[in-house]
């Protein structure tokens, strides 16, 4: 059964970069960091890939963000997407994730679509609400944290990770969306040829005007948001810090362990 | 109830989950009459659960339905959205569980209401709710607004708010009507799984070495592995090695691996994502072993080490075996 695959990606600021605010308190100084594709979205592209693969159909990318998110667009075609779209939203932060699941709704409503994949987070915000909202824009069935697909006759077997451990199996029919759970497939490398052909597969760009907005600030929502300001985490209960050599550190490390009663010599 | 709290209730084979009680304490912080916070307890056969949780000062409502037995984010959603409908809260406040970020986008998806999610804190003021957040690695604190006159969905962060306590009144349960059209489209549950337990036992261990990126190669796991051995105990990790299959899945700690209480844990080359931390901050003694001195791991551990991880290891395992 061919399915329409719509996988939604996030360009990132590396997160374990070291990060410092802006002087306006608003976002992050943005000019000197490296972007890549958001760890859990790598699993959801992978896991798009190996459905048509296995079942037939295409594999559209999508994402929203500035002219930047276009190499993560080409990654995408290189491991196997068959189509890029950019939402040219520009807003470097984009941390109203309300409205950005409303204009990908809107998106993926002009693109044919069977199953619809996000990532369960995105390791820079960690709002785990786009996937859900989508669904719940398009009234779409869906499903969590998912680590395994199977495509069945009509619909979808998938398992769903809970905390502890523990997993839950839902059937769903199509069309459907899923939260792609990190470590849920194996994703590959893009092969040399494959990098050289997406450098010059064209990506489609989406402007408001294309989903009926006269302006990415028209999107209608119920509410306003702002942000308040940015700053440090609050440090509370740090830890005693031992730095120095690492022959001293050692000693100490020994000797508190023995304090502690955890090493009886 | 207009102008209240409505909380999702989550529980798993007749238990509550502690986020539960945490939701109804962080409820009691608001600036809002008690009495308008309220309950949600869905299931089917959850009345026992029901009467506990109205032991916690709050009413509670029990919509109880067959297809409500095990969780389903449609089913969920179905019998959730007439009671925000009827009583038109101001906040409705969910877990950000793997559950409740499962339900909450796709309730305020469904029904065009507001959404902030993974929150610490929460201030409301008139119209305006301020939600405290971290970001980045947790190494950016942020705080959003949002203002609206519909109800907003909020899902709270497991471990940030001190949970309620009990001794405070019974109140009432109120059954609810639940209608579920079989018709509309969702996701059907079909079976739980339990994971084999053949591997050793992380959550009985008195003290755990848990290993994380830091280590960098998978052999050097062996240097963990002696360390843990000097000092009697077992081998852990995070999210990243057991997604790699340095170790099995049983060796996880974290949200998503185990929860343990150990008297020492030692953490060597975890940064600390908040999924790891939910899953050890309550050990008794951690140490922490990181290069990076603002890793968001020092904030829960007693002692902190940026010795890398590689070199310290072996160091002290001579110093306790010459000592």
């Amino acid at each position: 059964m061919a399915l329409n695959l719509v996988v939604c990606l996030k360009q990132i600021p590396n997160p374990d970069l070291q990060f410092q605010i802006a002087p306006d308190g608003k976002d992050i100084k943005r000019d000197s960091l490296n972007y890549k594709l958001n760890g859990a979205d790598e699993y959801a592209l992978e896991e798009a890939v190996r459905i048509k693969e296995k079942n037939g159909g295409r594999v559209v990318a999508l994402t929203l963000g500035p002219k930047r998110v276009e190499p993560m667009l080409r990654e995408a075609l290189a491991k196997g997407a068959d189509e890029a779209v950019r939402v040219s939203l520009d807003d470097p932060a984009a941390f109203d994730v309300g409205r950005n699941a409303r204009i990908l709704a809107a998106t993926i409503k002009t693109l044919p679509y069977d199953l619809v994949l996000t990532g369960v987070q995105s390791d820079d915000y960690g709002n785990s609400a786009t996937g859900g909202l989508v669904a719940g824009l398009l009234g779409l069935p869906h499903a969590s944290v998912v680590t395994r697909v199977a495509v069945r006759s009509g619909g979808l077997e998938v398992a769903c990770e809970l905390e502890g451990g523990l997993e839950r199996v839902y059937s769903l029919p199509l069309p459907a969306l899923l939260t792609i759970q990190f470590g849920a497939n194996t994703p590959r490398y893009a092969p040399l040829p494959a990098i050289m052909k997406a450098a010059r597969q064209p990506i489609k760009e989406v402007d408001p005007e294309a989903l009926g907005l006269t302006g990415w600030d028209s999107v209608p929502l119920p509410y306003s948001f702002d942000v308040v300001g940015l700053a440090p985490p609050s440090a509370k209960g740090h830890a005693e810090m031992v730095t120095g050599p690492v022959a001293d550190q050692a000693k100490r490390l020994a000797q508190l362990l023995r304090e502690k009663g955890f090493v009886r010599r | 109830m207009a102008g209240g709290v409505l909380i999702i209730a989550e529980h798993l084979d007749g238990r509550v989950a502690p986020s539960t009680l945490e939701l109804i304490a962080a409820a009691g912080r608001l600036p809002i009459d008690r009495h308008t916070v309220q309950l949600a307890v869905l299931g089917h056969r959850v009345q026992e659960i029901a009467r506990h949780l109205s032991g916690y000062a709050v009413d509670v409502l029990l919509a109880d339905d067959p297809a409500l037995a095990e969780y389903s984010g449609g089913a969920y959603a179905q019998a959730v959205r007439p009671l925000i409908e009827s009583d038109r809260p101001r906040i409705v406040l969910i877990a950000h569980t793997a559950q409740g970020y499962d339900l909450g986008p796709a309730l305020a998806g469904a029904m065009d209401l507001p959404l902030v999610t993974n929150c610490l804190a929460l201030t409301l003021d008139g119209d305006r709710l301020v939600a405290l957040r971290r970001i980045l690695n947790e190494k950016v604190q942020m705080e959003v607004e949002i203002r609206s006159s519909r109800p907003i969905v909020v899902t709270m962060r497991p471990g940030a708010t001190p949970p309620s306590g009990t001794g405070r009144g019974m109140m009432s349960v109120t059954e609810v009507p639940v209608s579920i059209d079989p018709t509309a489209p969702r996701a059907t549950f079909v079976r739980t799984e339990r994971p084999e337990v053949s591997d050793i036992d992380l959550s009985s261990a008195d003290v755990i070495v848990s290993a994380g990126r830091g280590i960098q190669k998978k052999e050097n796991l062996a240097l963990v592995e002696a360390f843990a051995k000097a000092i009697g105990g077992v081998v852990g990790a995070s999210r990243p090695l057991t997604d790699m299959e340095w170790l099995p899945k049983t060796r996880q700690v974290g949200q998503s691996g185990k929860t343990v209480r150990p008297k020492l844990y030692v953490a060597c080359g975890i940064s600390g994502a908040m999924q790891h931390l939910a899953g050890m901050k309550d050990a008794g003694l951690i140490i922490a072993i990181n290069t990076d001195p603002t890793a968001p791991i020092f904030e829960v551990a007693h002692y902190g080490f940026t010795a890398n991880v590689l070199e310290l290891l072996p160091a002290v395992v001579k110093e306790l075996k010459g000592g």
